[in-house]
């Protein structure tokens, strides 16, 4: 696998298992500045694991994560569950988070987050009374705290309604527009397909595509209307791995 | 550092917005008080004592101008316990069958040791072992008894010495054997001689007069000597003996002990609990897998959960201590010493907390494990002297904390060298449990 721009992630062979179980086999992926990396898969592809890794959440159990930039990269951590303290209010979860950062003024980078999240009505209300919506923007500015370059999402949109996703993605995409490097977790093809530069398909723990989404529907889709036919193509990935037991 | 302290200051919040959880903070440690307190004083239930009187003598001893007989001395013994007067055997049989709760022998010849001086005599105590808090309360309230009948002993003994040396020293009627004299005293035989050896230097005999310096010396260092008598006499303190054969030989008032061990069990649990759910919150919340992105250590973490606790139960310990010194007539001081008491007992206790937080996955696990585990071994720390069940309390925080509560709660004076190695067996079983818990929250944040 390959990609145009510098990565800013290099990870190989990333492997991890448990309880005898495969949860990750062997998986290679990078990730380029600005750009956006769709990890796509069933339940139980290992997507979560990889991320987790990827976020020094959780241990390896083999292969190597190289990143750019320096030893300790600002990379933000957005979890599928929200991350926060459900009795602090928005501004108090950021505050402490934007403080345990080491940010040089929480308060102003509190509001400031606040601001770009879309917050400011919810701003002293408690993050227990959130809407799904406004919950998810809260924890992705949490882990926009610590001012990262690289933003790993599991699954940021899987709760939300269409025009919470729609909003989300809009403030992602802004995100990007400055640079930010961006792998996030999915289940639906469209979306990887709309908000993934690249795509990566995983399946039992192995990695089954790497490239684009144009890529995978010409490689695997058969033809056919763009959406259809990226649909068409993940099923007979997914579906194929276990016809030659092979990536 | 800064980490566990912006963590510190979260949790001061988060508890602060919980009135439910302060009310019971506060409410729950005072009704387990007020509820140990009364279970373990008992001051309502007199326990059974069976008494076997050995001295069958009928003789008396003078106290304080009354003659006390042992019929006397049961007598008063019945205004604490309930007596059964039984023979040796019996008194056996009544104690294995837990008819009655101790048995009290008084030897042969108990008056006539009393009387002599000579030999110091000893009441037997043999406590039953079926129940070791009700024998830890009978023994004190027997040494009270003891205690308070060697004060009158002695009170007697001392006006006798003082009758006695002042008529050695100023002379006076003596009665011997039904007859009556008069004794002459130190200061009048002085007065004798001096006059005679003046007389007889005048009559020109220096060297008989001479002869009679040494019975002049004699006659002031005697006088010296007596002169300490009446402080050597005071501190006759204790005629009787209490030989306790078992059970623990607890010197407290009741209520103190009381107080000590209803204090052991409302911080204990209050701690305990508190602890385990701001530990296990944390994963609940979902907030542990940020912290442990790099914003603070595990064992920060479980540093600042033991730091937050010691602060509470220091915050209601002393609440409980200052209710206690103004509502009853227990005597509560050595604040100083209180500070650093329930300090290290917190850090002790929110150790044991983390640790069943950082264990379970679920703050609900976590208190119940924390409560099962922890209400049993606390029942063992308030047991005295029981073996095994000792033993155990002493490696987890409560025994260590219920002998720091009762030291500073009853003993009449502190030593040093002691409480020192109880605050430092509470701060090492409080840096085991830490590092345990640590090693659990590292292991268990870790997807």
């Amino acid at each position: 696998m390959s990609t145009a721009a510098t990565p800013v992630l290099v990870a190989r062979a990333i492997a991890r298992g448990y309880r005898g179980v495969r949860a990750l086999d062997g998986v290679d992926v990078d990730l380029a500045a600005g750009e956006s990396v769709a990890l796509l898969g069933p339940n139980g592809a290992g997507k979560t694991t990889l991320l987790t890794i990827l976020a020094g959440v959780a241990r390896s159990d083999g292969g190597t994560v190289t990143w750019a930039e320096d030893a300790h990269p600002r990379v933000g951590w957005v979890p599928q569950k929200a991350a926060l303290y459900p009795r602090l209010s928005v501004r108090e979860n950021l505050r402490l988070f934007a403080a345990l950062e080491k940010a040089d003024d929480p308060d102003a980078l509190a509001g400031e987050l606040i601001g770009r999240a879309d917050l400011g009505e919810y701003a002293d209300r408690a993050a227990a009374q959130l809407s799904t919506g406004t919950l998810q923007r809260l924890n992705l500015a949490i882990a926009l705290a610590g001012r990262p370059s690289v933003l790993l999402l599991d699954e940021p949109t899987a709760t939300l309604s269409p025009d919470q996703r729609l909003r989300l993605w809009e403030w992602l995409d802004e995100l990007r527009g400055g640079g930010m490097a961006l792998m996030f977790s999915t289940q639906s093809v469209d979306e990887a397909a709309r908000r993934g530069d690249r795509l990566v398909v995983l399946a039992g723990g192995l990695l089954l595509f790497a490239g684009t989404a144009a890529e995978m529907t010409a490689t695997h889709g058969g033809g056919g209307p763009g959406a259809e036919a990226a649909e068409r193509a993940f099923m007979r990935l997914v579906s194929g791995r276990g016809e030659d037991g092979a990536r | 550092m800064r980490a566990a302290l912006l963590l510190l200051r979260k949790d001061a919040v988060l508890l602060r917005r919980s009135p439910a959880l302060v009310l019971v903070l506060i409410v729950y440690p005072i009704l387990v008080a007020l509820l140990v307190a009364l279970a373990l004083q008992s001051d309502e239930r007199r326990p059974d004592v069976a008494v076997v009187n050995l001295d069958t003598s009928g003789r008396t001893v003078a106290v304080g101008g009354n003659r006390l007989s042992i019929d006397d001395y049961v007598n008063r013994l019945a205004e604490d316990v309930d007596v059964h007067r039984l023979d040796a055997a019996d008194a056996a049989d009544a104690l294995d069958a837990g008819r009655v709760s101790a048995v009290l022998t008084i030897p042969e010849n108990f008056i006539a040791d009393l009387q002599s001086g000579v030999r110091q005599p000893a009441l037997r105590l043999s406590t039953s072992r079926r129940s070791p808090i009700e024998a830890d309360a009978i023994n004190r309230r027997l040494e009270a008894g003891v205690y308070r009948l060697n004060q009158r002993l002695a009170t007697g003994y001392v006006e006798q010495v003082l009758e006695l040396v002042d008529l050695v020293t100023n002379g006076g009627e003596i009665g011997i054997f039904g007859r009556t004299g008069n004794a002459l005293g130190l200061k009048r035989s002085r007065t004798l001689v001096t006059d005679l050896q003046a007389e007889l230097r005048a009559a020109g005999d220096a060297v008989t007069a001479a002869q009679l310096e040494p019975l002049v010396n004699f006659i002031d260092e005697t006088q010296r000597n007596l002169d300490l008598a009446k402080p050597a006499a005071n501190a006759i303190s204790a005629p009787i003996v209490l030989d306790v054969t078992a059970g623990a030989p607890g010197r407290e008032p009741l209520s103190a002990f009381g107080f000590a061990g209803a204090l052991l069990v409302s911080l204990g649990l209050a701690g305990t609990l508190l602890a385990a759910a701001a530990m296990s919150s944390e994963r609940e919340d979902g907030a542990l897998v940020r912290l442990r992105r790099g914003l603070i250590s595990a064992g920060g973490l479980v540093g600042e959960k033991m730091a937050f606790t010691a602060v509470a139960c220091l915050v209601v310990g002393l609440a409980l201590l200052g209710g206690v010194a103004l509502f009853t007539d227990l005597a509560v001081g050595r604040w100083g010493l209180w500070l650093g008491v329930l300090l290290l007992a917190g850090l002790a206790f929110g150790s044991f907390g983390v640790l069943a937080g950082a264990l379970a996955r679920e703050t609900r696990s976590a208190l119940l494990i924390a409560l099962m585990v922890a209400l049993p071994l606390m029942v063992l720390g308030l047991v005295p002297d029981s073996g095994v069940a000792s033993a155990i309390s002493e490696v987890v925080p409560f025994g260590p904390a219920f002998d720091a509560f009762q030291t500073l709660l009853v003993e009449p004076s502190i030593d040093a060298g002691d409480l020192l190695a109880t605050l430092g067996q509470l701060a090492l079983i409080a840096a085991v449990l830490g590092t345990a818990a640590a090693v659990a929250v590292r292991r268990r944040s870790a997807v």
